[in-house]
């Protein structure tokens, strides 16, 4: 028969373990929040770090995404900038070509609704909203060629929306790039 | 005692028979995307299917289980009847009527935007003035529930609220301001539109407002799973809850930590700064922390009772347990699944991590392990405990209850797991159809192959389930007695003012709000140039 | 119960609570506004408040610097679902006269005996567009853009209402007995074909997109092959163009005997 000491010892000892469990939790808790932090800053991709604005019903007639300029670009320090937009049903340029090897910046915007898009075999994922501009600094490392497929619900075409990634050694993209200023692997 | 069975038992029968209306379709769906199904059909219609599943699935099923069992549990827990019984049932016909009157247009194909409906995409505007119908019914059941608890404390100063009660109110509170961002996008931006009344439409600041709702509503589910753990498992199982106060302040942590957090969801988009997201990502990792205590509060509980039925050793004493008892089971397999659901989420929650599946298969395939599997789960074992009470007659089949419980748990694994890994391959979801002959997608085929078989085994256990209840109407009456909850290994006469009652959690759960959204809101809601033209869905404009 | 106050810093609860809350969203404020954008050098930001306002998201506008601009004229049109869908009267009446120019390879009831597209039913917006188009130099077509040149904005907008008023004829082509191919119910999605009718109104509707039904074969034909050559470019940012060059020519043909065969 337990007597009311024993219930007191019972309450103390059952407290005393919750306490080792909440601490443990604790700590977990901001190892994992630590982790993150950390690997941000020194190795991995953090969110973009601007919001801009760009006008979808607009997007053709001039600005950065005029269908001109879409395509990857050549920049006078090395990398290469990719400019993309979304679409109902579609995703301009079709096929997105890249060297291997060099700073990318993937920057893309929707034309109507909002749309995503990542690439297979990558960590190269990001929404595309109308309105605004998503900006994506990455590298390929090998070359090849990806699927990229919108990923977000766009409509009654959805299923349709795959576009392709094609990456080249630096020395092919060099050679295209000295033809036209904006390239793409559309046939 | 309970009083208001016919109330109570009316919010579990609408919601077991939408369920059950939903799972064929989810079941449908998994089928006809996948390797198995050869017909070419009208992608539209698996659009309009996934609208509707979605929907009921995530609005009308658990808002009722939630608002059904609230109403149990303070007429069980205060030991009094209900206090405003026709705002109850007027709540109920508002949550009916919303579902209808939302489900008529998506069945029609006139607004297959996808329970998330984002905007600028726009449908019917009868669909979302039944999700609104469907939000106030149940804000009339927030405010009963703060209103019985009040009238309890003026005539019980001084006493503890009853756990399970105290942790019904938490979520109600929880729902009530969770469900205010989707209700400003619903208002204040989708309806003019599709009512023709605007034809622009922000449709950042729609996402930022819908993902102040789409976090903190998955607790909001979770909150009866987690009542059934604390307040139930521990009786039917013939022990004792292992802490009180652990308890109480899970919940509150719940309360203050689930909401300020919804910008996990835009880590990739382009209208949230990269501080906000960061600062999302912190208090995500706080979520974590809930969980984990009721893990180990639920287990040592567990342990309780298991060493009173003699279990012994480190770890012999689980199989001690009352494996025969389907709540034993319903919530072994609930922890089972709400691991790795859980370990899941953590992947989600870095912004690192989630880049790589985003908005892939295995986002679908996480949230149907968590809330189909852990949740939901609990929601049986829920009915099936409480259903002698409410219709005075047993529920008889323990067999099939468990055979039930063994084919979610089994169809449920197999519907995830595969679904994760399709993801981690970068299979993009909300597709109506996938070309399996092509190289890249037909890695991905037997995967997608045993999610659509996993379905079926769920349907199968959702039949069962439905059957089970069904089958107790015929069954002999018995006289249940009064609905108890679980006792607490040591209960203190006294507790904390902060433990009994909710003015600091409240206060603090909206201060994160305005400390976590109130930028990234104003900022959006004063920026002009980002109004995007409205796109109308539906055939028939 | 405890009869100290609730929010009162004496109640260790509250102190810890809030305490505890307030420190950790400091610091997550503080690095998620300032450490963090600080900390990574491709951002390129000059100074703590450009880093704050960075990282909270004050919005800029996107830079238009460096373009490159089309050798080639590509539509002026802006395009939004809602647009011109509910014409007025006076417009379709004054549409009706301007029309019958139209009617001489468009038909009198814009339902063409020759090869021109019939426009009968068509929708308005799309009628604009090409007529917008043809004015501009987008589009490029012998006998169209003399018209066209002279139409002001107003009559473009009247002619596209008519037509859109008119009744869509069954043609003597129509068969409901061709069984739909492939490339029209499920597309290709590999290639990035999605099924026709998601914009073109047999499913759902795209501004801009055509109805195909009724429509003769041979011109739908020559247009696919003129997407798919870039010979046609007044698709807005390549739309059809993506769509075109990666269907096949017996795909292209399946496509237009189908659509001819429907109302």
């Amino acid at each position: 028969m337990t007597t009311e000491a024993d219930h007191g010892i019972g309450e103390a000892v059952a407290a005393r373990i919750e306490r080792r469990w909440v601490t443990l939790s604790i700590v977990i808790v901001g190892l994992l929040v630590g982790m993150a932090t950390y690997i941000g800053i020194h190795q991995a991709t953090m969110p973009q770090g601007h919001v801009e604005t760009a006008d979808p019903k607009t997007l053709h007639l001039s600005g950065e995404f005029v269908e001109s300029n879409l395509g990857s670009a050549l920049e006078t320090d090395g990398s290469v900038t990719v400019r993309a937009i979304g679409q109902q049903y579609s995703f301009t340029p079709q096929c997105v070509v890249v060297p291997s090897d060099t700073p990318v910046k993937l920057r893309a915007t929707s034309a109507d609704v909002v749309h995503g898009l990542l690439i297979e075999g990558t960590n190269i994922n990001t929404m595309l909203v109308p309105g605004y501009v998503s900006e994506l600094p990455v590298r390929f490392r090998t070359t090849g060629d990806f699927v990229m497929p919108c990923q977000e619900f766009c409509g009654v075409g959805h299923q349709g929306m795959w576009g392709k990634v094609r990456v080249v050694d630096q020395a092919e993209f060099q050679k295209l790039a000295a033809a036209r200023r904006r390239l793409t692997c559309v046939d | 005692m309970l009083i208001n069975k016919r109330l109570i038992l009316a919010h579990f029968w609408l919601a077991f028979a939408v369920f059950g209306v939903a799972l064929v379709l989810g079941a449908w769906q998994m089928f006809v995307r996948s390797p198995l199904n050869a017909w070419h059909f009208n992608p539209e219609l698996y659009y309009r299917s996934v609208t509707a599943h979605g929907s009921i699935m995530g609005y009308v099923f658990p808002t009722l289980v939630a608002m059904g069992f609230g109403y149990a549990i303070t007429e069980s827990a205060l030991e009094k009847p209900l206090i405003g019984r026709r705002w109850a049932w007027a709540g109920f016909w508002l949550v009916a009527v919303g579902a209808v009157v939302a489900m008529v247009p998506v069945s029609l194909g006139w607004a297959s935007v996808l329970y998330t409906f984002y905007p600028p995409m726009v449908g019917n505007p009868l669909y979302y003035i039944g999700v609104v119908l469907v939000v106030v019914g149940s804000w009339i059941w927030v405010a009963l529930m703060s209103i019985n608890l009040a009238a309890w404390k003026r005539d019980n100063p001084d006493k503890p609220v009853p756990l399970a009660m105290f942790a019904n109110v938490a979520g109600s509170y929880l729902w009530g301001w969770t469900a205010v961002g989707a209700a400003l996008e619903i208002i204040f931006q989708i309806l003019p539109v599709a009512l023709g009344l605007r034809s622009t439409i922000d449709a950042g600041l729609a996402r930022v407002f819908f993902s102040w709702t789409l976090h903190a509503i998955v607790y909001f589910w979770l909150i009866p799973t987690y009542i059934a753990y604390y307040s139930i498992f521990p009786r039917a199982i013939g022990g004792r809850l292992y802490s009180d106060a652990m308890a109480r302040i899970s919940f509150i942590l719940f309360v203050v930590v689930a909401m300020p957090i919804g910008v996990h969801h835009l880590f990739t988009d382009p209208q949230v700064g990269a501080g906000f997201k960061f600062m999302h990502s912190v208090f995500t990792g706080l979520v974590a922390l809930p969980t984990l205590l009721t893990v180990f509060t639920i287990c040592a509980s567990a342990e309780i009772a298991s060493r009173l039925r003699g279990g012994r050793g480190a770890f012999g004493w689980v199989s001690a347990l009352p494996w025969q008892n389907p709540i034993m089971l319903a919530t072994a397999f609930s922890l089972v699944m709400l691991g790795f659901g859980g370990a899941g989420g953590l992947i989600n929650m870095s912004y690192q991590l989630d880049a790589s599946i985003h908005n892939t298969q295995w986002i679908t395939g996480h949230f149907h392990l968590i809330f189909g599997g852990a949740i939901v789960i609990m929601y049986f074992a829920i009915a099936y405990d409480l259903w002698p009470h409410l219709t005075g007659r047993a529920l008889e089949s323990f067999g099939l209850m468990r055979t039930q419980l063994w084919l979610w748990f089994i169809g449920m694994i197999v519907t995830t797991f595969p679904w994760h890994y399709v993801g981690i391959l970068g299979m993009p979801r909300r597709m109506a159809f996938y070309d399996y002959s092509n190289a890249a997608v037909s890695p991905q085929a037997f995967s997608v192959t045993m999610s659509a078989v996993g379905g079926f085994i769920l349907l199968i256990s959702g039949v069962l389930f439905l059957t089970v209840l069904i089958r107790g109407q015929w069954a002999a009456s018995s006289e249940a007695g009064a609905y108890r909850f679980s006792v607490p290994l040591h209960m203190p006469a006294r507790i904390p003012a902060a433990l009994n009652s909710f003015g600091l959690w409240l206060a603090l759960m909206i201060g994160l709000t305005v400390v976590n959204y109130g930028y990234p809101i104003a900022q959006l809601m004063v920026l002009k140039e980002t109004n995007v033209p409205a796109v109308y869905v539906g055939a028939g404009r | 119960m405890s009869d100290q106050k609730l929010f009162s810093l004496r109640n260790p609860w509250f102190s810890t609570s809030v305490g505890v809350t307030v420190v950790i969203a400091v610091l997550a404020t503080l690095a998620g506004l300032i450490w963090l954008p600080l900390a990574q050098p491709d951002l390129k930001l000059s100074g703590i408040w450009d880093a704050i306002c960075s990282a909270a998201g004050v919005p800029r506008a996107s830079s238009q610097a460096g373009s490159v601009q089309a050798d080639f004229k590509t539509s002026d049109v802006v395009m939004t679902s809602e647009m011109l869908t509910r014409p007025s009267q006076v417009s379709i009446g004054r549409g009706a006269t301007l029309a019958q120019r139209c009617a001489i390879c468009h038909g009198p009831q814009g339902v063409s005996d020759a090869n021109s597209p019939n426009l009968a039913g068509q929708f308005a917006a799309v009628t604009y567009k090409e007529l917008n188009d043809f004015k501009t130099g987008a589009r490029v077509n012998v006998i169209m853009t003399p018209f066209a040149v002279n139409m002001t904005n107003q009559d473009m907008l009247d002619v596209a209402a008519y037509y859109s008023y008119l009744p869509r004829v069954p043609r003597s082509h129509a068969d409901a007995k061709i069984p739909a191919p492939l490339i029209v119910t499920t597309g290709a999605p590999m290639r990035n074909i999605a099924p026709c009718g998601s914009c073109h109104g047999d499913i759902d509707t795209k501004a801009g997109s055509p109805w195909l039904g009724g429509q003769s074969a041979v011109y739908i034909k020559a247009q696919l092959h003129a997407f798919a050559s870039g010979t046609r470019r007044n698709d807005i940012s390549q739309q059809m163009r993506n769509i075109a060059r990666q269907m096949t020519a017996e795909e292209i043909d399946q496509v237009a005997h189908y659509y001819e065969a429907q109302p």
